[in-house]
């Protein structure tokens, strides 16, 4: 509906109510109450309309959209997007609009637990909280003593871990965040751009023009599949006012049907499409050879570097036409530099060259000079925000280092915090270099989310403790000694969020509803344990405490913020004058060669350095995401679960009709190892290549105890048991199994119907 | 007099199921296996004669022009006089237990009345209507194009939460609003066949290949009301 349309309606709302509400009287129909319920007794209105609002965040997914809450007679019936906030306005995705079901999912840990059979088991009694924090606290305490601090370790996502990383930290482990969200996703682009553009262009967010690009390029990037509203709205709003597209990917994603050219590019091969990409920009001239002078260091080592990687070359690698590969790169050069070459996000492929992919994509950016201006790569707008001085975070110098860190292989594992999460799972199996004895868990599920299912829970069994805290029951909370129940983001207040892309703002989370059960807010969990371990952290009363003391600093308070519509707006700086850019790196300028990493023996300039094609009968295990989804937490959702309650092996109609599998066939899949993935449906389809076989990521949930998902779908977790380790910051590698189709009895091989070049090893069995 | 309708911008769509579930949460319906108001399913990808299709049918009644939901309707009709919200006119009119609004063009279920038979359910070709057996007194629900909020002049609530933009809303009769110029213009069709033509007022745009697959795998091809 048109604005003006609005305005005329609102003027005759009056009238509206009246014609609705007292009609009947008047002798008129009720139209509308004839559809509140089946009575026609319901007071008008029906609906959300006329519920009391709260503004707070989403936390749905970590993207944090500003939410308004619905309440009528103290029930949250609706959530809504901030018809304030400049990101996404009054629009909440389908996972946002199912916090409703978060909240009241009948299936939530109400009080702590203790583990009562074996740890697996999934067998509780239940305890009081003095129990459950003096059992955390004395299991610490006494694991620290007896193995020193790095003993324990912690591992963290999302704004519920954030205090109580303060415990993990003040007590000195270098373990205080194993982020899965750094080291199983988004590390090696985070470590690209970091090093090569000196600040983080795609980590949590993306800092790509989107909207105002005349051209998007998306190597693997599924948008629409990978949902966080802003981001999809940019990507939208940048394809009606026209910009051309190119999407790179070996299955036809939501993004992939939008596209003006698809590269169904063999899985590992991107780094060869990316430097011949390069190579063709460079000597065709298409470059903008200014901006490259000005602002970047090591172009004549690219030139070098890439000399040799022809379209020809790229096509048979990649196994893509010559002819749209040129003109795609065409498209890209012509509306330079308003191109939006996309960072990428999750990003532990192959182990292997995954920092050097980004790094490529970082370079293409930089040569079409695509970077600080419109349509391109952007800069971050720093929103002022306050730190409230009771939170006390102790400083990471403070710490004693272990004599060998579990963080020293890794030269660019720094400036992030924490240790890589296979690392401390290894460290744990094995004793070496230091035991590791305790493990805490906040906020994230270990056991679907780090590769290597198996192997997670075995050390589990080596650990002499284990805690979590969690909303649901999961796999992680049946592997814990003690379980902490803990509030949703509807039922508490949390932080002051700053949002720095190009619709900068201040938010705040603030309760919807008081919490429910004998749950409690992260914040008071992490302050009792730490009063318990008599730790000089979180010492602010409560939530509230800080955020006014934040909110003062800034010359406001939640009153203030609240009579704002719980949102403050900034103007957005995220363009660039080309002549002086001034990166953030040490010289200013982009690194196009990177010496820092050569220094280290790693490729200054990427350099296609192939991973292995898949062993004959295998086809490439790709997962990815499901857009009602987020990983694999909310697939006990009521209403998400609703809309898509289990996930489908996508396979290639080619190879379906070969192995005799149709659309709809009830199959599972073996991987390499011999692991076999629960049953899920076939769903055949010319979408992807038949060297690929794609699982929609977060499915196959093994906990019992949530019931609406239990056993439906299958796990790609449960199927990435190899992982080759990054060398730049040791991030797990995942797109590295394999796996073939079990239909019935019979085990059915991929039949190979794209030949693999020489030039690719093929990965080897383990097996006979 | 208006008549509401709906255009749904295929190339906008993103398939992320928002609009379905804010209908849900607006309407509290229920969760048994087929109760919805609003739906995305999706299609493909599959081969088009216009190229591969990976594309979406976010759908909800169409308020149809002649609609044979309400045609097979059993409930004596009665007379009931309607009320604009917009200019606070009103007109007598007899109506079914399900009928279409006189000021809106909305096809609306007057619970009160409503049997819970069924004929409306097994009548519509585009499925769009369900019969809710959680009631102690089944009733047939669909969606009502938000009626309530409109009213009110807030939107539907799938268009509100449409995080592409894709769902747009408005009076087909008014020339200046964006459905009309859409429908009249912007290339909108809508999603018939030859059997079946009702008069549908929800209309599609979207690339070729992406119509035709919709249009393939959804538009309705037999006669459900005869
Ligand atoms: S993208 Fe969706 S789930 Fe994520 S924060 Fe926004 S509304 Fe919530
Ligand atoms: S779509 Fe179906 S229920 Fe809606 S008006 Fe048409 S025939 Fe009736
Ligand atoms: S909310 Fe909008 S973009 Fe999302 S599925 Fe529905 S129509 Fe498509």
């Amino acid at each position: 509906m048109k604005r003006r349309d609005f305005l005329k309606f609102s003027a005759s709302t009056t009238l509206a109510l009246a014609a609705l509400g007292a009609g009947e009287e008047e002798g008129f129909f009720m139209a509308a109450r004839s559809l509140a319920d089946g009575k026609g007794a319901e007071p008008m209105p029906a609906g959300s309309l006329g519920a009391k609002e709260v503004t707070s965040v989403c936390e749905m997914c970590f993207w944090r959209c500003p939410i308004v809450g619905k309440v009528k007679n103290g029930r949250l019936i609706k959530i809504e997007g901030n018809p304030n906030s400049p990101a996404n306005g009054a629009r909440v995705c389908a996972r946002g609009n199912s916090g409703v079901q978060l909240l009241y999912d009948p299936d939530r840990l109400k009080y702590p637990l203790k583990r009562m059979g074996k740890r697996g088991e999934g067998k509780w009694a239940k305890i009081s909280w003095d129990e459950a924090l003096d059992e955390i606290a004395f299991n610490m305490e006494k694991v620290k003593k007896k193995y020193g601090p790095h003993a324990l370790a912690y591992f963290d996502h999302g704004s519920s871990a954030e205090f109580m990383r303060e415990i993990f930290k003040t007590l000195g482990t270098e373990n205080y965040s194993s982020e899965p969200a750094f080291f199983q996703c988004v590390g090696p682009v985070i470590a690209a751009y970091l090093n090569s553009m000196g600040y983080v262009v795609s980590g949590t967010r993306q800092y790509i023009d989107m909207a105002n690009a005349k051209a998007i390029l998306l190597v693997g990037s599924h948008i629409g599949e990978n949902v966080h509203v802003s981001h999809v709205r940019e990507f939208v709003a940048g394809l009606q006012n026209g910009a051309k597209l190119v999407v790179v990917d070996p299955r036809f994603s939501v993004a992939a049907n939008k596209a003006d050219i698809y590269l169904p590019i063999r899985p590992g091969t991107d780094i060869a499409l990316l430097m011949a990409w390069v190579n063709y920009v460079i000597q065709h001239g298409l470059y903008d050879k200014k901006f490259v002078e000005k602002n970047c260091i090591g172009f004549e080592d690219v030139r070098n570097a890439v000399k040799d990687y022809t379209l020809e070359w790229a096509a048979r690698i990649c196994d893509l036409n010559v002819n749209d590969i040129k003109a795609a790169i065409r498209i890209l050069a012509v509306e330079s530099p308003h191109v939006a070459i996309h960072p990428g996000r999750h990003s532990t492929w192959y182990g292997k060259g995954d920092v050097e992919r980004h790094h490529a994509l970082a370079i293409l950016a930089s040569l079409f000079g695509a970077v600080g201006r419109k349509g391109g790569i952007y800069f971050p707008t720093p929103v002022k925000k306050a730190h409230a001085h009771c939170i006390r975070r102790k400083e990471k110098e403070d710490m004693e280092e272990p004599d060998e860190s579990l963080r020293d292989k890794f030269p660019f594992v720094d400036p992030f915090p924490g240790v890589p999460t296979d690392r401390i799972i290894d460290a744990t199996l094995t004793g070496r270099p230091y035991p590791i004895r305790l493990w805490g868990i906040n906020g994230i599920n270990i056991i679907q989310t780090i590769s290597n299912p198996y192997k997670t829970m075995e050390a589990i069994k080596k650990l002499d403790f284990i805690f979590s805290e969690e909303i649901l029951p999961g796999e992680t909370a049946i592997w814990s000694d003690i379980v902490l129940p803990e509030a949703t983001y509807l039922e508490r207040y949390d932080a002051l969020y700053a949002y720095d892309g190009l619709t900068p703002y201040l938010t705040v989370r603030q309760p919807v509803v008081e919490p429910l059960f004998d749950v409690k807010t992260p914040y008071w969990i992490a302050r009792e344990l730490a009063r318990r371990l008599k730790l000089k952290c979180l010492s602010c009363k409560d939530e509230k405490e800080f955020i006014e003391e934040e909110l003062k600093e800034l010359g406001l308070s939640l009153e203030k913020l609240n009579s704002k519509g719980g949102i403050i707006v900034h103007k957005a700086n995220p363009y660039r004058d080309a002549d002086k850019l001034k990166m953030p790196t040490e010289s200013g300028k982009i690194l196009l060669s990177i010496e820092d990493f050569e220094d280290e023996g790693l490729d200054p300039v990427p350099q296609f350095r192939p991973t292995p094609a898949p062993p004959k009968g295998y086809a490439r295990l790709l997962y990815g995401r499901a857009p009602v989804h987020t990983f694999s937490r909310t697939m006990n959702n009521l209403w998400l679960q609703h809309e898509w309650p289990e996930n489908h092996a996508w396979i290639n109609d080619e190879v379906a009709k070969r192995i005799g599998v149709r659309d709809g066939d009830e199959i599972a899949l073996e991987n390499q190892d011999g692991r076999r993935s629960n049953p899920v449906k076939a769903k055949v389809t010319p979408g992807i290549r038949p060297d690929c076989i794609y699982l929609p990521h977060g499915f196959g949930v093994r906990s019992k105890h949530l019931t609406k998902t239990y056993g439906k779908g299958a796990s790609d977790n449960f199927l990435i048991t190899h992982c080759i380790t990054d060398p730049f910051m040791g991030s797990s590698g995942k797109r590295t199994n394999f796996v073939r189709v079990i239909k019935g009895k019979k085990t059915l091989d991929i039949p190979e119907l794209r030949p693999i070049p020489e030039e690719l090893p093929r990965f080897k069995l383990n097996r006979a | 007099m208006s008549q509401y309708a709906m255009v749904i911008d295929l190339d906008r769509c993103v398939g992320c199921h928002a609009c379905a579930v804010a209908c849900r949460a607006e309407w509290n319906v229920p969760t048994e296996e087929g109760y919805r108001r609003n739906w995305l399913k999706r299609i493909g990808p599959e081969n088009t004669p216009h190229g591969l299709s990976y594309t979406f049918y976010p759908g909800l009644c169409n308020h149809c022009d002649q609609p044979v939901c309400v045609d097979v309707c059993p409930v004596e009709p009665e007379e009931r006089l309607f009320k604009s919200f917009k200019d606070g006119s009103s007109k007598k009119m007899a109506i079914k237990a399900t009928y279409k609004e006189p000021f809106t063009g909305i096809v609306l279920i007057d619970k009160g009345r409503c049997e819970g038979c069924g004929a409306c359910v097994e009548a519509c070709p585009y499925k769009a209507r369900y019969l809710d057996e959680t009631l102690d007194d089944p009733k047939a629900d669909k969606c009502t194009f938000c009626f309530e909020r409109i009213s009110r002049g807030e939107q539907p609530a799938c268009v509100k939460t449409c995080i592409g933009d894709a769902r747009i809303f408005g009076d087909l009769n008014d020339p200046a609003s964006q459905v009309a110029k859409l429908v009249k213009a912007g290339g909108a069709r809508r999603m018939e066949s030859k059997v079946v033509k009702i008069g549908p007022n929800v209309y599609w745009k979207g690339k070729e290949k992406d119509i035709f697959a919709l249009f393939k795998n959804f538009a309705p091809m037999t006669k459900t009301w005869e």
